[in-house]
């Protein structure tokens, strides 16, 4: 299969399009992915995964260019039939994951996809990581890596098809086998049976795997597994310690290695810097960003690298990176900055100025850390001359390739990669600095595994931020309290400009959520200022919405409440041209009982987003104990995100989305002093915790929408539904995030047993 | 040489007094299912049980566990029967994944000291940090180990 994607508009660029391919997908505009592992090949553990080919150089078992072998994925047992699945001779299937499992349980949703069609029982199958390296496969979005909410998105007509073609090749050998017509075969439960015979997939496959694949097999799929919510199969091995994460990886001999960067962000070392080795450990390692330490153990790697003080060379205007300097460069911007329209109807900025009611609002929203909680973790084996193999939490599979090869010269056919269990990716895997150093720490111990480990205080002084963002809105009203126009002008950095995307457009992920609205505007005009602060920023739960979609729902709401209109209405009223999203909209707010009066002490406020392919729509119900405080009681939730292949697991991201968000909105925020990051480690960067956790109800409404994603809309609508609320509430309007910046510490008010 | 008894079995291990019992599990003993998330007992994720007590394992000294039985996550059942365990099976607690032997392990304790916790007592007992946000799924998977109604 291959899929062409349509070229970018010139002035917007994707994500999708950029992941993995730097500028060159920029330049490229419509890329054609390759072949999926072509159908024809045949990887053959023989169903006994022993392997007995030659030529594969590692053991394993002889198979064309692309095709993995039963040696280089980790002990995968099985014959290949045709794409993406292993059929063991114990009739057990595995199904290749394309995607990486950072809890969003994709390995289930995506097998869900190929069982449904392959006609095989759920506890038939295992899943497994698709490994990179010399295993070239096609995925149709993303390329083999992980975000922007695509995997299902991505995968799911071409797993379906890829299951019905295995389904279709078992036949073809059980027909040949036992006679009978391939119209009269009948696949179920893992088995063919036809002509009065029955056979298990484990007899037939080592031969199916010689048929041609059917190029078009009929999809019989009815919803036997799709729409259901099975089980997960990566959860057992979460609740006995079993699931190896990225930071878990043991290999025989292996080394343990910690890193210092720069206190300064930028700050590099001497080439001439070469630090002795500390007593107590193996080595000592100038990798250029940083100094590493090599010992028998990460603890006393990390000890010894912390000791270490080496000389950084500052980049200029490193000490730039300061909270109060971009805070005014930001004000700066927003008052006479060049702007990029991103999107343009009639005048709205006339309209503005001739409306009777003119409503004119500033929001802003802070750095933010991913602080996922397994920090960054990558171990590698490095042979020189021969191959390179790489342990990595890492949504970014394809790129840890290249960065490999790049490093050590090797071809990609020497490389592999195995990406492990993440401990939450959040956007941070995507990025591959702490890929980049462990392979060159790994250089300089040839011929021995070294894991590297980051403390937590590295990783939050060392993220890739979610960018600040400040935002002004201006909406024009009626006599009648309708919308006259809406303008909405952002001033935030650029996480694209690193990908190769210029200054000089428009950063579509910067816009994300701010344009294309289903809001009925008579005139719009979006405009985006590019900061121009060098602090590092990337991609983070759900990107530009994550600002975009508090700045324009907090609006709306102020505009509803300007104009005395319940601020449901005037959202319903706007959207009557939309039913798509009017029903998503509602479907929240009859969840939360909109209609009627909530609790005494209590109000609601409501919030909708629209992205990564799904509509989401929230109601907080909040109440204000204490002045300068508020509680959360209860976020009602409503996602349209076309098919549901697994609901549970729609629901648990919505959950999952919605109490990271809350944390976010409350205290989350990252701040820089001269150059340097401020919060170093969760005691003073808050996050949610289950005392805090609102009550939680998810809807999934399903009107025939297509297929959307749902790991990041969950996250957008929390902030402006719980500002909305608090504005209804109290009167007061926060627009800023957090909400309370001065309550961001955590751990120092336990006082517990432990 | 210190020996430490972890899941009722005995383990000697050479390493500096001051070193975390966290690292020990980790790196010298081979028991990566206690997570390091913070090393300054903020996240939880390290959370084991030192005779029956829930301890932070980032900031205990190796030296301070020895004539303790400690239990980690892979010593919570041999086959994951603990009820706790086949309550997060039953309800799909785990996302990621990574802060949950933590959490089981708290849990644990908790149900030890309190059978039938109110909600109030698990959200004060719970106060590891979950960034997936699993909370919920905790709290009800808590509550049926605990035959509590949900």
């Amino acid at each position: 299969m291959t899929i062409h994607q349509n070229a970018p508009d010139p002035t917007t660029v994707s994500r999708r399009t950029l992941i993995g391919q730097g500028a060159a997908a920029f330049a490229g505009l419509a890329i054609g992915f390759g072949p999926e592992m072509a159908a024809a090949k045949k990887g053959s553990g023989g169903g006994s995964g022993s392997g007995s080919g030659s030529g594969s150089g590692s053991g394993g078992t002889t198979t064309p260019t692309g095709t993995p072998t039963t040696a280089n994925v980790g002990g995968l047992v099985g014959t290949y039939v045709g794409n993406w699945l292993l059929i063991g001779a114990d009739n057990t299937v595995t199904i290749l994951c394309g995607s990486q499992e950072m809890g969003q349980g994709i390995m289930t949703g995506l097998a869900q996809v190929v069982a449904e069609e392959l006609m095989v029982d759920w506890n038939q199958v295992k899943v497994e990581h698709a490994p990179a390296g010399n295993f070239t496969y096609a995925d149709p979005a993303m390329r083999g890596v992980t975000g922007g909410s695509m995997s299902m998105r991505g995968y799911y007509q071409g797993l379906r098809v890829a299951g019905a073609k295995a389904r279709e090749m078992l036949k073809m050998v059980a027909v040949a086998r036992f006679g009978g017509s391939l119209g009269n075969a009948v696949a179920a439960s893992g088995t063919v049976s036809v002509n009065g015979q029955t056979a298990t997939y484990g007899a037939l496959a080592a031969a199916a795997a010689q048929q041609t694949p059917p190029s078009s097999p009929a999809l019989i799929g009815n919803g036997r597994l799709i729409g259901r919510s099975v089980a997960r199969t990566d959860i057992p091995a979460k609740v006995d310690g079993s699931a190896v994460f990225g930071i878990d990886v043991r290999l025989p001999g292996m080394v343990y290695a910690a890193v210092k960067h720069s206190p300064v962000h930028g700050g590099t070392l001497s080439p001439t810097y070469s630090p002795a080795t500390p007593s107590g450990t193996l080595k000592a390692v100038n990798i250029g960003t940083a100094v590493a330490v090599v010992a028998t153990n990460t603890w006393a790697a990390k000890n010894a690298v912390a000791r270490l003080t080496p000389s950084w060379i500052l980049p200029v205007g490193a000490t730039d990176i300061d909270s109060a300097k971009i805070d005014a460069t930001a004000q700066t911007l927003m008052a006479s900055g060049t702007p990029l329209n991103a999107e343009l109807l009639g005048d709205a900025e006339g309209s503005w100025a001739g409306s009777p009611k003119r409503l004119e609002m500033t929001y802003a929203a802070p750095f933010m850390a991913h602080a996922t909680l397994e920090p960054m973790a990558c171990t590698v084996l490095y042979t020189p001359g021969q191959s390179c193999e790489v342990w990595a939490s890492t949504q970014a599979p394809p790129s840890v390739v290249g960065v490999v090869t790049k490093l050590t010269g090797l071809p990609a056919t020497a490389v592999v990669v195995h990406p492990m269990f993440m401990g939450g990716g959040m956007g941070r895997k995507f990025e591959t600095d702490f890929v980049t150093e462990a392979v060159k720490i790994a250089m300089a111990v040839p011929g021995k595994p070294v894991k590297l480990t980051w403390t937590r205080e590295e990783d939050m002084t060392h993220d890739f931020y979610r960018p600040m963002a400040l935002s002004r809105v201006r909406i024009g009203l009626d006599a009648n309290g309708q919308p006259t126009s809406w303008s909405n002008r952002i001033v935030t950095p650029s996480i694209l400009l690193r990908f190769g995307v210029p200054g000089t457009m428009v950063d579509s992920q910067a816009v994300d959520g701010a344009i294309g609205l289903p809001y009925a505007f008579p005139s719009k005009r979006v405009d985006y200022v590019r900061h121009t602060t060098t602090a590092p920023v990337g991609f983070w739960r759900s990107v530009g919405h994550s600002y975009n979609t508090f700045v324009v729902e907090s609006a709306i709401d102020e505009a509803a409440l300007a104009a005395g209109v319940d601020p449901l209405l005037f959202r319903q009223r706007l959207l009557a041209a939309s039913p798509r999203h009017l029903a998503v909209l509602n479907a929240a707010a009859a969840l939360a009982g909109w209609g009627t009066p909530p609790p005494a002490g209590r109000a609601r406020g409501i919030a909708m987003t629209i992205g990564f392919g799904s509509i989401v729509a929230q109601v907080a119900e909040i109440s204000a104990p204490t002045t300068g405080a508020l509680t959360v009681h209860r976020i009602s939730c409503a996602i349209d995100c076309g098919i549901a292949v697994n609901p549970d697991q729609v629901t648990a991201q919505m959950e999952g989305g919605i109490i990271q968000a809350l944390g976010a909105a409350m205290w989350s925020r990252i701040t820089f002093a001269a150059g340097r990051t401020v919060q170093r480690n969760y005691n003073n960067y808050r996050m949610l915790k289950m005392r805090e956790t609102p009550q939680i109800a998810v809807t999934i409404v399903q009107q025939g929408s297509p297929i959307g994603g749902v790991g990041e809309p969950g996250v957008p609508c929390v902030a402006p539904a719980v500002a909305n609320a608090y504005a209804k509430l109290t009167g007061t309007r926060f627009r800023s995030l957090p909400f309370f910046p001065n309550a961001g510490t955590m751990g120092e008010d336990e006082g517990e047993d432990d | 040489m210190y020996n430490l008894t972890i899941n009722g079995k005995s383990y000697s291990v050479d390493v500096p007094a001051s070193m975390p019992l966290l690292w020990v599990l980790r790196d010298v003993v081979g028991l990566t299912g206690t997570k390091y998330g913070c090393g300054i007992e903020v996240c939880g994720a390290c959370t084991v049980l030192v005779n029956g007590e829930p301890e932070r394992s980032c900031d205990m000294e190796v030296k301070e566990a020895v004539g303790k039985q400690i239990t980690t996550v892979e010593g919570l059942s041999p086959n994951r029967s603990h009820t706790l365990q086949l309550a997060w099976i039953a309800k799909q607690v785990p996302q990621c994944g990574y802060c949950q032997s933590g959490m089981l392990m708290k849990a644990a304790a908790l149900l030890r000291q309190t059978p039938k916790p109110t909600d109030a007592q698990i959200d004060a007992a719970m106060s590891n940090v979950c960034a997936c946000g699993t909370y919920p799924r905790i709290k009800a998977a808590i509550k049926a180990a605990a035959g509590i109604a949900a």
